[in-house]
């Protein structure tokens, strides 16, 4: 694990690039979310760090307070970069997020379902298009999946049989100004998407 | 170097495959009005690009909910982001019959869609493209899936021969309920009890007659149960009641009732004419218990004193203070 923990670690420079490229990725995002719910974002400092198997879930953990939550899935690939973004969602969000998104109907698990899948495609969407954006990269979005719905946030990602060992992972967390919204995105890049975009961002450094 | 003409052959390939690809495209103007269609749109519906071209969706469509759909597209237009649907939120946006019209289970088919903007060469998007893709297989073996699991926890927690929940779930509710009893005031008993000299059934009329009495015995405490009392089989011929939101003497009335209809109850089986008794334990839940096997305990000594005292009968649980 030592040895290759040295290979795939990043340095400062690269780190604060990817923390610049998420920042710009992200206020895209949040002006998006802002436009879509008429509300103030309140922008957080995303981090960025390379987190192994075991941590992806305590990164999970350490997204929410309430054991409860809503999880959204989708898969993004190109230019040999491919990755995932996951939005965990309080569930205790849901009754203001009906109200900013006008949503009439019963608040019940499907009127949920709805919300999240509302939300998900805004955020997501112009998260991984902006990133891509900056480092020059059009990327596919695959459909969504809904991972779980009121479950604990141990039970999102199944352990296990996991194909990598490492990822990228930033961690952005959106709060909404003045009402009880609070959610997490996580973008996950795969082991060999890393080195190209590290490519990527050495370009963009020098 | 390309030769001139290829790549207008090219394109023509590329027409060629949206024509005939095995999804649904749909490309509709600012006001919802259909511009393109391609075959698997025609062949699904049964319309030809001229029977929809430039008619609002809406129209041509009335299973589509206007007001959901426009909430899924007008971020397309608005935002320049794209955005999906899923068969969980709604089965279908179009009902086309499934692809499988013989061996598929599903009369209908599910589908995805993912809306996408179409930006204009001066960069506004005043048309966009649904995509529906066709997620029959998946969606139909999800629910399979989701039945099968449900049925697997059933079966986890019932008991076979009585229908009523097994020890192992029995005893997580318990436990559940004596928790539940530390924190609140409202009273609850446990009721033990089990069939009067079991042995001896089976003896005389062998296994298969007393596997039938303890099945009448399940259906008599099912009947006089309330949907909110918790029963279970606990052993061979021993069963448990939780009668929540009851105090003792409310669970000796309710046990009487049963251990009354018990009595007078003949059981028939292959020309046998069985009669048999219970007697029952109750013990109330008081501060004393802490944990929820003292509790238990106290229904037990219950249940022994009223073997003690001649069978057929009720005892209720008395602290020694």
């Amino acid at each position: 694990m030592g040895a290759y923990a040295m290979t795939m670690s990043l340095t400062e420079d690269q780190r604060d690039c990817y923390q610049e490229i998420t920042n710009v990725a992200m206020g895209q995002a949040a002006d998006r979310l802002a436009r879509l719910l008429n509300v103030y974002v309140i922008l957080p400092i995303p981090k960025v760090n390379m987190i192994s198997a075991s941590e992806l879930h305590m990164a999970l953990a350490g997204t929410t307070v309430s054991d409860n939550v809503s999880a959204v899935c989708q898969g993004f690939i190109g230019s040999g970069i491919a990755g995932e973004a996951l939005l965990v969602f309080n569930d205790a969000s849901f009754s203001d997020l009906a109200q900013l998104m006008n949503y009439k109907g019963p608040l019940d698990r499907h009127g949920e379902l709805e919300l999240l899948m509302d939300v998900s495609s805004v955020l997501i969407g112009a998260c991984i298009h902006g990133i891509g954006e900056q480092i020059e990269v059009s990327f596919n979005q695959c459909h969504p999946v809904v991972l779980g719905q009121h479950c604990h946030v141990d039970d999102l990602v199944k352990s296990g049989n996991h194909q990598w060992s490492q990822t990228l992972a930033i961690e952005i967390h959106y709060e909404i100004e003045d009402v009880n919204i609070s959610c997490d995105l996580l973008l996950l890049f795969t082991e060999d998407s890393v080195a190209k975009i590290n490519q990527q961002i050495d370009y963009l450094l020098d | 170097m390309t030769k001139p003409g290829a790549e207008f052959g090219e394109m023509h390939w590329l027409m060629d495959v949206l024509q005939s690809i095995d999804v649904g495209l749909v490309i509709l103007d600012r006001d919802y009005k259909i511009q393109l269609w391609n075959s698997f749109m025609e062949n699904h519906s049964g319309l030809c690009p001229d029977d929809v071209h430039d008619k609002p969706l809406f129209e041509s469509f009335s299973d589509i909910p206007e007001t959901w759909f426009r909430q899924k597209a007008e971020p397309v237009f608005e935002l320049k982001t794209r955005t999906f649907t899923i068969w969980e939120q709604r089965p279908y946006l179009f009902k086309f019959k499934n692809s499988r019209p013989i061996t598929g289970r599903s009369s209908t088919m599910y589908q995805n869609s993912s809306i996408m903007p179409l930006e204009s060469i001066d960069g506004s998007v005043n048309h966009i493209c649904l995509i529906i893709y066709d997620v029959t297989d998946i969606a139909v073996n999800q629910k399979d899936l989701t039945n099968a699991n449900g049925h697997l926890a059933y079966l986890s927690q019932i008991d076979n021969l009585t229908e009523l929940l097994n020890r192992e779930f029995w005893e997580k509710e318990f436990k559940r309920e004596h928790k539940r009893c530390i924190r609140t005031s409202s009273p609850c008993s446990l009721v033990m009890f089990d069939i009067d000299n079991f042995k001896a059934i089976n003896n005389k009329h062998g296994h298969q007659a007393g596997d039938e009495v303890i099945r009448t015995l399940a259906s008599i405490v099912r009947q006089t149960a309330r949907e909110t009392d918790v029963c279970g089989r606990y052993s061979g011929e021993e069963f448990s009641i939780l009668l929540v939101d009851t105090d003792a003497t409310a669970a000796t009335n309710f046990t009487e009732r049963l251990r009354k209809k018990v009595a007078s109850m003949v059981v028939n089986i292959e020309a046998h004419e069985i009669q048999f008794t219970i007697s029952a334990g109750i013990a109330e839940y008081s501060k004393k218990f802490e944990k929820p096997a003292i509790w238990l305990e106290a229904s037990e000594k219950a249940l022994t004193h009223a073997k003690n005292n001649g069978r057929n009968k009720t005892t209720v649980y008395q602290s020694k203070e």
